[in-house]
């Protein structure tokens, strides 16, 4: 008999629409956070790229941080459970998995610790 | 009932998700949405960690994108605009088509987004090379 | 049929056990107005009787004659050569891809029959369920006067054109999906668990390959989508529920 059952019987789902909606929220998000970062970043620089003094004077706006620093962690995320997906298309065993979630949690962690000191750093330059 | 090894369902058919061969327009979306995906999240991690430079003062950060002025680096950004923007819409149609708007429309739907997107990365690359 | 002829090439997969798979070219004479079906089984009467692939009913209703023609999912006996080659050219015919070949075209479908079963797919549905309207919050079985055959003939050319199903094993796949959410509203609660995780609902990406080969009106896409929003309305409405039982505390 050809293999029919699922990993889920014995285990609790390794993705479910919780996950999913993680994706679908943060999409719109980015849509919008995005379109302002490539606008900012390619529209309104002098030569279509941000100079160092460009990018100390934006970040001097206090709402600036704060949206950088939330499009980080909606991009991670995002990124994350998306590529999460894309891994599990292959159905990985189950100790396999295991081993990519905390692969992907060390990175996210990382890229989010990493990029909000980078944010506060800049932000901080007078 | 004698069979094959073959044919069968297997990680090791990863490179027909990115065949186009035999495709219809959602299939191709679907390569669009998966290439945009992988190479978004690429770029993510090289972007933060080359931001570092801005933390080393102006004259590394103003050096190295003076390096980034190049023709061909450009192009490279407006194709991580274009994927993002067209990685967007096509999430857009993702939404709209799970929550059941425009389902049976999916083909259409998906023409109209990437011809949004299309219109949206021409007015960027004629911004970004004439800078 | 007219008196037209055409000369063309069908070059079919061939894959016998314990033998490494190849192609095999056969020269054919017909009416570009017959069927695929028809061309194959006269190279199997009249040049190779060898050659193993399956057919039955030949009009579309019982699923058995699905392969590959030049990369698309097709029921052979409906898909006329006049549709898929030109005459002079060549026309390449696989088996469905993501099930064991047994032999040649034929392919082990036990997999797809197998978890129609798991989630109780029905062949005989009330108007309602079968069209894809939106599910009552209740099915009865006395509710309904009209009840017709469900659309899918389980030939399973939406699971050799999905991608997902290409890469997962155990992925249900859109027939099987298709076939639970024809079920009805509420969803049975043995499969809500099966429906919402990496091998159900959640493997589907949107790319809709199965509604644009389906050769029997299931729609399996759409109805992936509508078993996707009953999926998270009911869990919206068991967080909430579970709330409210905490704050009732």
């Amino acid at each position: 008999m050809p293999e029919t059952n699922s990993n889920t019987e014995n285990f609790p789902p390794s993705e479910n629409s919780g996950v999913w909606l993680v994706k679908i929220i943060t999409g719109p998000f980015l849509i919008i956070l995005l379109l302002i970062h490539f606008i900012v970043n390619h529209f309104i620089g002098q030569n279509g790229l941000l100079s160092y003094t460009d990018v100390i004077n934006y970040y001097k706006n206090p709402i600036i941080p704060i949206m950088e620093i939330l499009f980080l962690v909606t991009v991670i995320f995002h990124s994350s459970f998306g590529i999460r997906g894309i891994i599990l298309d292959l159905r990985p065993t189950r100790e396999m998995m295991k081993i990519i979630d905390i692969f992907l949690i060390v990175t996210s962690v990382t890229a989010i610790v990493y990029g909000t000191w980078l944010v506060i750093t800049i932000a901080s330059i007078r | 009932m004698s069979k094959t090894n073959t044919n069968q369902p297997s990680p090791k058919n990863i490179l027909s998700w990115f065949n186009p061969i035999g495709k219809q327009t959602g299939g191709l979306a679907f390569i669009l949405n998966r290439v945009t995906a992988i190479g978004l999240t690429l770029y993510l991690y090289v972007h933060l960690i080359v931001l570092g430079q801005l933390a080393n003062g102006p004259e590394a950060y103003d050096g190295f994108v003076s390096l980034m002025n190049h023709p061909i680096i450009i192009f490279g950004e407006l194709l991580i605009v274009a994927a993002g923007i067209m990685h967007g819409l096509n999430g857009v149609r993702i939404i709209l088509t799970t929550f059941g708007i425009g389902v049976t429309h999916q083909k259409l739907q998906f023409y109209i987004l990437m011809g949004i997107a299309l219109i949206v990365i021409l007015i960027f690359a004629v911004r970004m090379f004439n800078a | 049929m007219s008196d037209i002829k055409w000369n063309i090439t069908l070059k079919i997969y061939r894959q016998k056990e314990n033998e490494p798979s190849h192609y095999q070219d056969f020269f054919i004479e017909v009416d570009p107005d017959e069927y695929v079906l028809d061309a194959i089984e006269r190279v199997w009467a009249f040049q190779d009787r060898t050659l193993v692939f399956r057919h039955a009913c030949h009009h579309s209703t019982c699923g058995a004659c699905g392969m590959r023609v030049d990369g698309v999912e097709k029921l052979t006996c409906i898909t006329s050569i006049r549709s898929v080659t030109k005459d002079g050219a060549t026309l390449k015919v696989e088996p469905l891809r993501n099930f064991p070949v047994v032999s040649d075209l034929a392919v082990n479908m036990g997999s797809l029959y197998a978890r129609m079963e798991t989630v109780k797919a029905r062949s005989i549905l009330p108007i309602t369920e079968a069209e894809i309207e939106t599910p009552k919050s209740e099915w009865n079985n006395t509710d309904d006067q009209y009840i017709r055959l469900s659309d899918c003939i389980e030939c399973g050319l939406c699971i050799s054109a999905c991608p997902s199903a290409a890469t997962s094993p155990t992925y249900l796949g859109p027939a099987v999906l298709a076939g639970a959410q024809a079920n009805g509203n509420p969803i049975d609660p043995s499969l809500v668990k099966l429906l919402d995780s990496e091998d159900g609902l959640w493997r589907c990406h949107s790319a809709f390959e199965c509604t644009a080969v389906c050769p029997s009106n299931v729609d399996p896409g759409r109805r992936i989508m509508n078993l996707r929003t009953q999926v998270i309305s009911d869990n919206f409405h068991k967080l909430f529920h579970k709330t409210q039982g905490k704050t009732d505390e």
